[in-house]
């Protein structure tokens, strides 16, 4: 997943991700594999408003993003789905930062090798 | 339904009128093609990528639909699981499909009021009645374009056009009419009626948070979800909304319940 945007306000992945997002990709690095009903269980103890919908709907845009993979599975309590982390945390953070340093580098070439080396030093 | 029916004869009429013979032999012909892909229909399944449900694999689903089906006095339907992301819900011939996406938002109660409503349209007969209608549609569409080019009359082609608006308008309401219907059989077939409303109001979510019709439902958690673009109403909706339904059980579930409270 290549970030379209960086929020220079939020601290971590809140800066690439939505917030609920961010939140449900931080318990996903953690567990590696869950069902939407078992993160909601998680996200409904920070979030006691939140809803089964907005879960599998938010979790599905991940897969969307390339962030998570979704497939069948056949368990104790039937039939399915089960959402899998692509990528680990350190994976995604050195596409982040590749990604925004090549936006960089391509915009403002002299500026960010200007102050890369600076901080190098 | 039989005003439905009355308007593709009168079409017909009109091809007969206007043609005479070259209009009835079109009509036998236009006739007997819809009979014919409807019995092809019946024999084929729709496709998709259903898997076969299992009774070891859910078993409470199984029993659920099963003891539902007894309910209902019709054979045991077959059940597909839809490998869908998206909650959905058919039914076609004596069967009837649950996409993945259901289990995800759904509780054991309302998956089975959702598959109370596709066997409550398997008892009413639509799954035999909606593939015909919907082919109807098409031959009214063939015969106003058939009208209109061969006969190149202006009033002929004006009252083809209009038959055929008139059965769009008919085949909404009919359609419109069964959902209900489905509704009210599956509120008899239910051991909680309530999980029926259940299930439509959280569809309704679903749906509302999907489409971006949701604005600030809960404060801090929908604004961030990022939406697709609205997409454009049907002209004429063929399926009632989620409201009007959620209403009606309402209705329903209290009418029942004065009634049985006069008995005692």
């Amino acid at each position: 997943m290549k970030p379209h945007e960086f929020k220079l306000t939020e601290d971590g992945i809140k800066a690439v991700l939505p917030p609920l997002e961010a939140e449900i990709m931080e318990h996903m690095w953690k567990v590696k594999v869950a069902t939407a009903g078992q993160v909601y269980e998680v996200m409904r103890q920070k979030h006691p408003d939140i809803r089964r919908s907005t879960i599998s709907i938010l979790m599905n845009r991940l897969c969307e993003r390339g962030l998570l993979e979704r497939s069948v599975e056949t368990g104790r309590g039937g039939m399915r789905y089960v959402y899998s982390i692509t990528s680990t945390r350190e994976e995604f953070e050195e596409k982040v930062v590749q990604s925004i340093l090549d936006a960089l580098m391509s915009n403002f070439r002299e500026a960010t090798y200007a102050y890369l080396s600076k901080i190098k030093k | 339904m039989t005003m439905l029916f009355l308007i593709v004869l009168l079409e017909a009429l009109l091809a007969v009128i206007a043609l005479a013979q070259l209009g009835l032999k079109v009509s036998l012909v236009a006739f007997g093609a819809v009979m014919l892909f409807y019995a092809w229909a019946s024999i084929h399944d729709i496709k998709g990528r259903y898997i076969p449900l299992q009774r070891a694999e859910i078993p409470w689903l199984y029993d659920g639909i099963a003891e539902m089906a007894k309910k209902a006095n019709i054979p045991m339907p077959r059940v597909y699981l839809l490998d869908d992301y998206i909650p959905t819900a058919y039914s076609f011939k004596n069967a009837v499909v649950l996409s993945l996406g259901l289990f995800e938002v759904l509780d054991q109660d309302e998956i089975l009021a959702v598959a109370a409503h596709e066997i409550g349209h398997i008892k009413n007969g639509d799954t035999k009645t909606f593939p015909l209608l919907a082919c109807g549609k098409y031959l009214m569409l063939a015969f106003t374009l058939f009208l209109m080019v061969l006969t190149r009359n202006a009033v002929l082609s004006i009252s083809a056009l209009a038959l055929a608006g008139l059965y769009e308008l008919a085949w909404a309401r009919f359609h419109k009419d069964r959902e209900f219907a489905a509704d009210e059989t599956a509120l008899r077939l239910l051991e909680t009626p309530m999980s029926l409303k259940r299930a439509l109001e959280e569809l309704k979510y679903y749906e509302d948070l999907r489409t971006g019709m949701k604005s600030n439902a809960v404060p801090s958690i929908e604004p961030t979800i990022e939406r697709k673009p609205k997409q454009r109403p049907p002209i004429i909706e063929t399926h009632p909304s989620y409201d009007e339904r959620v209403l009606r059980i309402i209705i329903e579930i209290n009418g029942n319940r004065m009634i049985k409270n006069r008995i005692q």
